[in-house]
């Protein structure tokens, strides 16, 4: 049986992967605009409607139906549709933490990371958001610098895993495995147990699930 | 005309080409890679399509290969992996082989157009990511401003708390000076009395000494000399802590001030050994418009420091203009020096160095202090050179001219000419930095102060203008302006001219301001006595004079002083009794103790005032007590406004006259 809200939200994406493949991004705006008034919150946009545009769009280029250029121009849309749903993100109460959120390097796609740093600073933590490719180097004096509360790095590609794991032994030799570390993006179906040992935790593209550990892991801290 | 083709022209032709060729089995292996193919896509035979392609793209490759094997295929994009970077390839492809492969030609235009749009892509990227940093800044500094308004305002208590400690300080300071007053008084009583009593029988009034009682008394006096020292240096530090030492700037030569010093000191030469010279001052030397009294009381204070601690040898004062409108003025000794460790210490309150010579002799401890605030007060400073055992130099320097006199001789002529734009207030006030004052808060508002310093100055000046207000201190030097209130009020010129009435609370002003005649401190000296009833004579003939006191020594004081006179003397021993007499009396002087046991001089001379049978009696206040500060309930009827001047509020007394000015005077 289909919710009300997924017959909303089925309406909206498809509007919005038209609006996307039509490079009409004000058609885009309006999409999620609407469905803010009709009483879904802005995350349920973003997973509701925003991601499954993308897989869309990549299913369409799978299928030869769009080209590459079509492709980013969707994606570059939906980039501002992200940034225009962050303005209307429910932050909760600070809860005092501060997660900082990555693609490690060479790693383009961030729009998974985006979504979970929204969610993560919904429920009330600070995010610095780092964004896509970012030098190791960098990551790295960064956290050892301003250590955070937990360290989210985001990987869609297997071809990214290598800058993962040196991101990710880098991190706990320089902060001396204090900062938890979480891993994201569709790198990680299938590969749990292999980092469970350096103390990370693991989340695939699920959020929520994302959250929920954060909350377990990080507030376990003093 | 055709041109045959070199294998140069051909290089640059295919460099051109943003074509690739390949030759692809069905079962996914390049089995031929063109030129370009290479150069371009770093594919060569050999390779599988699962290696060449980008990551998460060897699906749709594939799915190329398979169709492409089976039919003809156009513009399928593939990513192709070049050093990690997906390249977009646009595919035609056609059969190979019946099916066993395909042949495959593809375009890198895509490519070109795609990564324009991929960069378009990765800067809407990059802006989102500022976008939320600068957000996630901003409410960083919204946090931080509230922690920084907190910690200000953790300051502002701070510094509120900090004001309050000062302002407890100040009061513990001037509570203390106030005891330090109250006690040095409350020694004096008893001190006057012992050198009024012993003076008496060294005069041998009633009856001769023997050499031995002589003696005596002589010791009994010293002693009381010097606890009178002691108590004036105490009083005088008080005075100078609470800031209510005057200065009296007078114009005199260097002669004079050193003149005064030779005979002045010269009773403090007590031995033969030491020889104490006044250098005749070089010739030419400005003259000086400062306080002369003060500075004559420094040099004295260091020329008995330095008789104190010169065993032979001697001290010298000498003179001289420094040339930029200062003097210095030294004494030298050649007595046993000062250790350069002690030397600061000398300077403090009760700063005593340790030896021999300071055993002998005697001394507060107090002198160089008050020195230091007096020079200060001159308006220039003190300096020392002294090696232990060679011998001290205490110098003084100061401006000729002082500071304040030169600030007067300025508003003298500031106001000299009416500024039509501005109101003339009549500002009657003798004290220069009180004028300062005036001038500077009134002057803000709109208004011309025109200072008289004394009450003929205000007549003259009244005649030349008539001023919107006048500011009337109630004491000016010797002169109550009670009277000069009844003459501008009796006066059709000046009667409605707003008139502000300034008290103060120094108890001699007081007594005066309350309508005293006369007002001394006691002991009280015979022939200040003489001359004040002679003068008091001019009114009518004084036979009888009135004494009220309490302190029973200082009533017999009187009596033995007047004892040979045509005055006949009665006694009170308080108010009550003393207006009664004086009622029953009619005596031609009264000489009244300014505190009394159960009320004030205030209230006796009400009471004398009130009767017209006591009114016209000549009242001498007398006094060896501070009072508190008091009720201002005699000014009354005649002024515009009633303020009191202490020296901490007098800029905030101003304001407020300022204030009442603005009120008073009709543009």
């Amino acid at each position: 049986m289909i919710a009300p809200t997924d017959a909303l939200a089925t309406a909206l994406t498809t509007r919005y992967v038209a609006a996307q493949l039509a490079g009409d991004r004000r058609a885009a705006l309006l999409v999620v605009d609407d469905g803010l008034a009709q009483g879904l919150s802005a995350a349920e946009l973003q997973l509701q409607v925003v991601q499954p545009a993308q897989y869309e769009i990549g299913r369409l280029w799978q299928d030869n139906r769009i080209t590459v250029a079509q492709e980013h121009l969707a994606t570059a849309i939906s980039q501002l549709v992200l940034a225009h749903l962050y303005r209307h993100l429910h932050r909760g109460p600070s809860n005092g933490r501060r997660v900082v959120v990555a693609c490690v390097e060479g790693e383009l796609h961030d729009m998974g990371a985006r979504v979970a740093a929204d969610h993560l600073e919904m429920s009330g933590y600070e995010v610095h958001y780092l964004g896509a490719n970012v030098p190791t180097d960098d990551l790295v004096d960064m956290v050892r610098a301003d250590p955070p509360d937990m360290l989210a790095l985001s990987a869609s590609m297997p071809a990214h895993l290598p800058a993962i794991q040196e991101a990710v032994s880098r991190v706990c030799e320089a902060t001396g495995n204090r900062v938890p570390i979480a891993l994201g993006g569709r790198a990680f179906a299938g590969t749990e147990a292999d980092y469970a040992a350096a103390g990370t935790l693991v989340s695939c593209t699920n959020i929520e699930r994302l959250v929920a550990e954060a909350k377990e892991r990080v507030s376990g801290k003093g | 005309m055709t041109v045959p083709i070199t294998p140069d022209m051909l290089d640059a032709v295919t460099s051109l080409t943003r074509e690739v060729a390949l030759a692809v089995s069905r079962s996914g292996e390049v089995v031929w890679a063109d030129e370009r193919a290479t150069r371009l896509l770093g594919v060569s035979a050999g390779t599988s399509i699962a290696d060449i392609a980008y990551d998460g793209a060897a699906e749709k490759l594939e799915r190329l290969v398979d169709a492409a094997s089976q039919a003809e295929v156009e513009r399928w994009e593939a990513l192709i992996a070049v050093a990690g970077q997906p390249v977009a390839v646009s595919f035609r492809g056609r059969p190979l082989d019946d099916g066993r492969g395909a042949a495959l030609v593809g375009s890198l235009v895509a490519q070109d157009y795609g990564a324009l749009l991929a960069q378009m892509s990765e800067s809407m990227s990059e802006l989102a990511t500022l976008q939320r940093e600068t957000s996630r800044q901003q409410r960083e500094l919204t946090r931080a401003n509230r922690a920084l308004d907190d910690s200000s305002r953790g300051m502002v208590a701070l510094y509120s708390e900090l004001d309050e400690k000062a302002d407890s300080l100040r009061v513990a300071n001037e509570v203390k000076s106030r005891f330090v007053a109250n006690i040095s008084h409350e020694l004096r009583t008893p001190l006057n009395s012992i050198l009024g009593l012993s003076k008496l029988l060294l005069s041998r009034a009633d009856g001769d000494l023997t050499p031995e009682q002589e003696k005596q008394i002589g010791f009994v006096r010293r002693s009381a000399e010097s606890l009178s020292e002691i108590v004036n240096d105490l009083l005088d530090i008080a005075k100078l802590e609470a800031g209510k030492l005057v200065l009296r700037p007078t114009k005199f030569e260097v002669h004079d001030v050193l003149g005064a010093l030779r005979g002045m000191l010269r009773p403090l030469v007590t031995s033969d050994a030491v020889e104490l010279i006044v250098d005749e001052p070089p010739p030419g030397m400005p003259s000086f418009e400062t306080d002369e009294g003060k500075l004559s009381q420094v040099l004295r204070n260091f020329v008995s420091n330095a008789l104190k601690f010169t065993e032979r040898g001697e001290v010298r004062v000498t003179a001289r203009d420094n040339g930029d409108g200062t003097a210095t003025f030294t004494v030298r000794d050649t007595g046993i020096g000062i250790a350069r460790a002690d030397r600061e210490r000398i300077f403090e309150e009760f700063g005593q160095v340790a030896n021999p010579l300071q055993d002998k002799v005697k001394g507060t401890g107090l002198g160089l202090s008050v020195s230091q605030k007096l020079a200060e007060l001159l308006g220039g400073h003190i300096t020392l050179e002294s090696e232990l055992g060679e011998g001290s130099a205490f110098s003084i320097v100061v401006p000729f001219v002082h500071p304040e006199a030169q600030g007067m001789a300025e508003m003298a002529e500031r106001s000299r000419d009416v500024d039509p734009s501005r109101s003339p207030v009549l500002v009657v006030e003798d004290d220069r930095q009180t004028l300062f004052l005036y001038e500077k808060y009134l002057a803000g508002s709109g208004f011309q102060v025109l200072p008289a310093r004394t009450l003929d100055e205000a007549r003259s000046t009244l005649r030349r203008i008539k001023p919107a207000a006048i500011v009337l201190d109630v004491m000016l030097e010797g002169e109550t302006t009670w009277r000069f209130l009844e003459e501008l009020k009796a006066s059709e010129s000046t009667r409605h001219i707003p008139a502000l009435v300034v008290t103060v609370t120094d108890r001699e002003q007081k007594a005066r301001a309350l309508g005293a005649d006369e007002f001394f401190v006691k002991p009280i000296d015979r022939d200040w006595l003489l001359r004040k009833l002679r003068h008091l004579a001019r009114k009518g003939p004084v036979e009888k004079v009135l004494v009220i006191d309490d302190d029973e020594v200082a009533r017999y004081l009187v009596r033995k002083m007047l004892v040979d006179t045509a005055y006949t003397v009665i006694e009170a021993a308080d108010g009550p009794e003393g207006v009664r007499k004086a009622r029953e009396e009619q005596p031609h002087a009264i000489i009244l103790d300014f505190v009394l046991p159960n009320e004030t001089a205030f209230e006796v001379i009400d009471d004398l005032k009130g009767d017209l049978r006591t009114r016209r009696i000549p009242v001498i206040v007398s006094t060896s007590k501070t009072l508190d500060d008091d009720e201002r309930r005699r000014l009354a009827a005649d002024t515009a406004a009633i303020l009191s001047k202490q020296t901490l509020s007098r800029e905030v007394a101003i304001a407020r006259i300022r204030e009442a000015l603005e009120k008073t005077v009709v543009a």
